[in-house]
């Protein structure tokens, strides 16, 4: 009995560990492997070079795309943060926990229906679709994600530390800004990161709410896939990857993991 | 003026929640109601509201996209249950077998993939999957499969892809539990005599089922509305639920009973969450009952 337990720890679970993360990476790494293919063909090896990753500058529609996703995403982030916090600092003085669960629904909802929502109020009240329309669904997402974390951060904190600064006679729009920004800082940060990666990764928002002018990074590589497989496709991704990576990193250097990880 | 400066002072808690709740209500919960109406009022040229009727909902039922409402919480289950039996092991051995300094690793590892859009991890199974595609080419090569083989357009690929894609979310909330739990119930129960079988199924696994029932919505509910995996490696062979909105909001610009289909399809999640969530207050409520029959008995002894 011990040998067989010890059998099944020793072997059968890292075996099995590493398949998984094969799995989930076989493809990746094959992709980002590809994106440095001399070849043309997409398919056979042709020797290392960066022509992709310098390519994919020359493509209009490519730049374009980012920077609209740059922009919405930045946009969004900004004002999920700054809506988010003022609510969680809120709700501590004007107590109601009913209305705390309402942000619930925006992670609970499917996406595709946030998404037809936010387009149906536009078009329902003729607002043309684009950056506004955007960014409106990306913040609702990045609400839903910020505002449970910003909290989860500030019913940690102490409590006699606002009221001593109300009671020192700070104005509660001074308590706000010197006392629980800086003490949320961590939370605002991490909230911030999860808000930027969510929009910029975001496809089915960007698919139903850019309109005919405007196009995200997502829905433009849906295209091009739509379209076919493009070694400029496997650059662009490889850069999604990188850029994705770091800030990963820069949000488990933060020490908040736990906290998001918690909420997830 | 400074009757207003007063209040601003005063109000000010109320002023701050404001905002999200605006952008909430305007933003959710009116759309929500929008949709409603559109699928429950018929359309009228002049006016936008015409009288009721249920003409919609009765062409959804009768139509194939009820079809696809049900091909959707079939992937969902399929995918979300797959998820599990790849997650849990994963998430036990991370949480409880990996070095405190190597789970940072692991864990970065798991959290990449998730943080790219799902369009990328798409294009990297079709990069490998399609029909010129490198995995096709290699086994074609290595004479596994014939000439004519597809791994594309079937239901396989689809949830390779979902599975994929979906996996980390249920990692996260199992290791998070597991993590978290009091590694001294596993001594305590070898202590008492159990194995290691024993101690998984009567104290690790009980203690990680918040966790699990969170990795399931979090699988559960995205994936029912998924629609880029299945448009790209399912191509149009498969109607799912996603599909059908994005062809009736999109293409045909059918809005009433694409309306009609959003509000039938979206019920299946919220009985869903409504379901578990009263599930889990009876439980709450009946463990309050037996810990106040328990302190009744102890007052009487």
């Amino acid at each position: 009995m011990v040998g067989d337990k010890k059998y099944m720890s020793m072997i059968v679970q890292p075996i099995f560990v590493s398949v998984v993360y094969l799995f989930l990476y076989l493809p990746i790494i094959v992709m980002v492997l590809f994106s440095f293919n001399k070849s043309a063909n997409p398919m056979k090896w042709g020797g290392f070079s960066l022509q992709w990753y310098t390519q994919m500058w020359n493509i209009p529609e490519m730049v374009a795309a980012l920077k609209t996703s740059l922009i919405v995403a930045a946009a969004s982030t900004l004002l999920s943060l700054i809506i988010g916090v003022c609510f969680v600092v809120a709700h501590k003085w004007w107590k109601s926990e009913v209305l705390f669960s309402f942000f619930y629904v925006n992670i609970l909802l499917p996406d595709i229906v946030l998404a037809i929502g936010v387009l149906s109020i536009f078009t329902f009240s003729h607002i043309p679709l684009g950056y506004g329309s955007l960014i409106v669904g990306h913040t609702l997402i990045g609400l839903g994600f910020v505002i449970p974390i910003i909290r989860a951060r500030f019913v940690e904190l102490d409590p006699y530390l606002t009221e001593a600064s109300l009671d020192l006679g700070a104005t509660y729009f001074q308590t706000f800004r010197r006392v629980l920004i800086p003490l949320l800082m961590p939370s605002l940060v991490a909230a911030g990161l999860l808000a930027f990666t969510l929009s910029l990764d975001d496809f089915l928002i960007a698919f139903f709410c850019a309109g005919p002018k405007v196009q995200t990074l997502s829905v433009y590589v849906y295209s091009m896939v739509k379209a076919g497989v493009d070694p400029t496709i496997n650059a662009i991704s490889a850069v999604l990857l990188g850029v994705s990576g770091i800030l990963i990193l820069v949000l488990l250097s933060l020490n908040v993991i736990d906290q998001v990880l918690s909420q997830e | 003026m400074k009757i207003i400066r007063r209040i601003v002072a005063e109000e000010f808690p109320f002023i701050l929640a404001c905002p999200a709740l605006v952008w909430q209500v305007f933003f959710l919960f009116l759309p929500v109601c929008v949709l409603l109406l559109y699928s429950f009022f018929e359309l009228i040229p002049g006016h936008w509201l015409g009288s009721f009727t249920l003409d919609y909902y009765r062409q959804i039922v009768h139509s194939r996209a009820l079809w696809a409402i049900l091909n959707s919480s079939i992937l969902a289950l399929i995918t979300s249950t797959i998820c599990f039996v790849l997650a849990y092991p994963l998430a036990y051995f991370l949480a409880i077998k990996v070095a405190k300094k190597l789970r940072m690793f692991f864990l970065f590892l798991l959290i990449l993939p998730s943080w790219t859009s799902i369009v990328v991890q798409v294009y990297a199974w079709f990069f490998l999957l399609d029909k010129k595609g490198y995995l096709t080419q290699f086994l074609y090569n290595a004479g596994f499969i014939s000439d004519n083989f597809h791994f594309l357009n079937s239901y396989g690929t689809i949830l390779i892809g979902m599975v994929s894609a979906y996996l980390p979310f249920m990692v996260f909330p199992i290791y998070a539990v597991l993590e978290r739990m009091d590694k001294r119930f596993l001594e305590a129960s070898a202590d008492l005599g159990a194995n290691g079988r024993e101690t998984f199924r009567r104290v690790v696994f009980p203690l990680s089922l918040p966790g699990v029932y969170a990795g399931f919505l979090l699988v559960f509910i995205p994936s029912f509305g998924e629609f880029a995996i299945p448009s790209l490696l399912g191509g149009s062979k498969y109607a799912f639920w996603g599909s059908v909105i994005v062809d009736r909001f999109l293409r045909s610009r059918d809005w009433r009973s694409g309306a009609a289909l959003a509000i039938l399809g979206v019920s299946i999640p919220v009985m869903l969450v409504a379901s578990s969530f009263i599930v889990k207050k009876i439980i709450e409520i009946k463990k309050r009952r037996e810990k106040k029959r328990l302190t009744a008995v102890k007052d009487q002894w």
